[in-house]
């Protein structure tokens, strides 16, 4: 569990380089090095006046289980939402005019953003959940050229 | 592409990259940059694969929001009560609130064309999808109230 610092949120009191014992949150880019950070130690989070670093948990618990129909209802949703951002960002391709395009743009954003949020609570939360894995082994049944194949076997491996 | 449950229908291009999309920022907030990237190649494949025909206009997407406000949402609301799926409730409320205010812009913007962002910048909340037409975003955002270094503008040209 290596602990992690929010640089926006540092008020530079540098109360973590005095209680690090290894030196490890004292570094030239401000990121806590987490190959000398001591897993379970946390004195840096506990020390810090701004309440800047936290400590990266190693696992999580098991999603929230999801009933049917709700993942049904989220989903259509996040069926519409999709089509909403696949037509604005159609306009914005096609469109000459940089007014048009910046609006389409951003609409096409705007329900982007819907669907990611819907669709999380549709099933999707956790990375490290069972139907993200198993979206992702759906994907190698049938991977068509081009497709991102080490970028799922990687996954599949380090989630 | 199949869904985990045998009894749902297939996922398409565009909701398959919106799920990938989604888990990278996941991702993101456990620090795991490796595993954030490969979501996102994933999510650029099959966003590349999703397409809609082309000719459509501001008015197909209203038709569409239309059809969220009178069916979708209340649909996806009776379901979430009835299961007290508190996170999915929570959910409906952002995206509810933010396709008003797309629907509010989309007629303004087939009313006033071009002068609605004549003197006009135009910004999306990074976490919600919170649309702000004007020149200063407020310091939290009105539907997810995250500060105001989460909304973020979207230039021209």
């Amino acid at each position: 569990m290596p602990a992690f610092r929010n640089i926006r949120m540092c008020d530079k009191d540098c109360m973590c380089l005095y209680v690090c014992p290894t030196g490890a949150t004292d570094t030239e880019n401000s990121i806590i090095d987490a190959s000398k950070c001591i897993a379970g130690c946390s004195a840096c989070a506990a020390a810090c006046p701004a309440g800047a670093i936290s400590i990266v948990p190693d696992s999580y618990p098991p999603q929230q289980p999801k009933v049917k129909s709700v993942i049904a209802t989220q989903l259509a949703l996040v069926q519409s939402k999709v089509e909403q951002e696949q037509i604005a960002l159609e306009i914005a391709r096609s469109t000459q005019d940089p007014v048009t395009k910046q609006f389409a743009t951003a609409i096409a954003k705007s329900n982007l953003r819907m669907a990611e949020d819907i669709v999380r609570e549709a099933g999707y939360m956790l990375p490290q959940s069972v139907q993200a894995r198993e979206l992702l082994q759906s994907m190698l049944d049938s991977a068509p050229e081009g497709f991102p194949k080490d970028a799922v076997e990687l996954l599949l491996k380090k989630l | 592409m199949k869904h985990h449950d045998e009894e749902l229908r297939e996922l398409s291009a565009g909701e398959i990259s919106a799920i990938c999309s989604s888990l990278a920022k996941g991702c993101e907030k456990q620090r795991l940059n490796a595993e954030m990237e490969a979501f996102n190649k994933i999510a650029d494949y099959y966003k590349s694969k999703a397409r809609t025909e082309s000719g459509k206009t501001f008015t197909d997407i209203a038709d569409l929001l239309n059809r969220d406000q009178t069916e979708s949402f209340p649909a996806a609301n009776a379901s979430a009560q009835a299961a007290a799926d508190r996170g999915a409730l929570r959910s409906l409320t952002w995206s509810k609130k933010v396709s008003a205010m797309c629907d509010v812009l989309l007629k303004r913007f087939d009313k006033e064309g071009e002068a609605m962002l004549a003197n006009n910048k135009i910004f999306i909340c990074d976490i919600c999808g919170f649309v702000y037409v004007g020149n200063t975003p407020p310091e939290l955002c009105p539907i997810c109230k995250v500060p105001k270094h989460k909304i973020l503008e979207v230039k021209r040209g």
